[in-house]
């Protein structure tokens, strides 16, 4: 048990360092975030009333655009310098190398952007009593991203030609997310209700993400 | 140990080989020579189950490999045609991962004395994005010491070292066989290596 949880940690290990030294991604991302914030500011003009009550759309919306930003690295790398097969051989099955990714796509590019949400509710006027439903959403929300993202990512390895297909696929499956997202933070009566609709989805995407990711890395791998 | 029983691969209507017959135990070396495009990584890819042969099995003491997999894994290092090395990562970091990833009970004198014979050491706390082809595939290659498992397999080892490597590539497989250890490799190149046995795709 000791073993597998050292193998666990030193996977997250390599992640970690990974992402650090390709911090610059994850600040392109925050930076694309906040200069789309502004981008709608201005084009909206000086109407706090119009702002707030469109504000959490557009944050949804953005951070469902930043976040595809990250798509294309989420396997690619490993795909191409073959450490998909070696950490397959050393005990790291296809879909457990899918939850594991996961996790860590959703710890190094997710947590910036909930970090970054109370900033954002500021600039475009959202009120702060809504910016406690609005992180939980978030919270739940990425999550589901991350996982859609893990399967798109995968299917993109079995198309050497189009690499925004992956992308078009997670916002058409992230629409019922925003749905409810956006619903959780509009609503004053059905708020915990619609909570467990949102963690229904995530349980049901989670437990789907190993099984379609494992394939399409399998086959992705036999077709290279 | 390995055994392989009249496999075969055809793709997209092509055959990649057909009926390779191959045993390979304890002590062994096993060249598979050919030249570019002759079906040597596909052979490789296929043994190690990532693809699928279209007719024949593999078998691992003496079980169809299908149902032994995992045991198989435990016992194979596989040194791929690529780079596994993170370029974002120095030499050291590198070692660390792969350490911990695969368990390995090698110390860091040892690893210190490998990579002075590889003549990485100097280069031991800079980025591996700034190593030569040749010192990239040397530092590829500490990863058979590093998992230290039974069987090596290897696609094209050669490629881009010296002939000083290439001597210390080949007394390290030498040093393997003693230890009852199994190797399989891949070439297109004319190195002279004492294999027990050559295969021409």
């Amino acid at each position: 048990m000791f073993i597998f949880l050292k193998k666990i940690f030193y996977f997250f290990y390599r992640e970690f360092k990974v992402n650090i030294s390709g911090f610059h991604d994850i600040l392109t991302n925050i930076t694309f975030f906040f200069i789309s914030i502004f981008i709608f500011i201005f084009s909206i003009g000086p109407q706090d009333k119009i702002l707030s009550v469109m504000g959490v759309s557009i944050l949804w919306t953005l951070l469902l655009l930043s976040s595809t930003l990250s798509l294309t690295k989420f396997y690619r790398d490993d795909f191409d310098t073959g450490n998909l097969i070696i950490l397959h051989l050393n005990g790291f099955s296809f879909e457990f190398i899918a939850i594991l990714k996961t996790i860590s796509h959703f710890i190094y590019v997710q947590v910036p952007f909930i970090i970054s949400i109370p900033i954002a509710c500021v600039l475009i006027n959202i009120p702060m009593e809504k910016v406690y439903s609005l992180l939980i959403s978030f919270a739940i929300g990425s999550f589901i991203l991350s996982c859609l993202g893990s399967i798109s990512s995968s299917m993109n390895l079995l198309n050497k030609r189009n690499y925004l297909l992956g992308s078009v696929i997670v916002m058409i499956l992230s629409i019922p997310v925003i749905i409810f997202s956006v619903g959780i933070i509009n609503t004053e009566e059905n708020f915990i209700s619609l909570i467990n609709v949102l963690f229904g989805i995530l349980l049901i995407i989670f437990a789907i993400n190993p099984w379609a990711t494992g394939a399409c890395l399998k086959i992705a791998l036999q077709n290279n | 140990m390995l055994l392989t029983k009249n496999i075969s691969l055809f793709r997209a209507d092509k055959i990649i080989f057909e009926n390779i017959n191959l045993s390979i135990g304890s002590g062994k070396i096993l060249g598979l020579k050919g030249k570019n495009g002759s079906g040597k990584t596909s052979l490789i890819k296929t043994i190690l189950c990532i693809l699928e042969p279209t007719s024949g099995s593999i078998f691992w003491k003496g079980k169809n490999i299908e149902k032994n997999l995992y045991d198989f894994y435990n016992n194979v290092t596989y040194i791929a045609d690529k780079t596994s090395s993170l370029k974002q990562l120095t030499i050291n970091e590198n070692i660390k991962i792969w350490k911990n990833i695969f368990l390995s009970k090698i110390n860091n004198d040892q690893i210190e004395k490998i990579l002075q014979t590889l003549k990485l050491d100097s280069y031991k706390n800079k980025k591996t994005n700034i190593l030569s082809l040749g010192e990239t595939k040397k530092l590829e290659l500490l990863r058979l010491i590093i998992e230290n498992k039974k069987i090596w397999i290897l696609d094209e080892p050669f490629t881009n070292l010296d002939s000083e490597a290439i001597d210390v590539i080949k007394q390290t497989f030498e040093d393997h066989c003693k230890k009852e250890g199994s190797i399989i490799f891949s070439s297109h190149q004319n190195v002279q290596i004492n294999t027990t046995e050559d295969l021409l795709l």
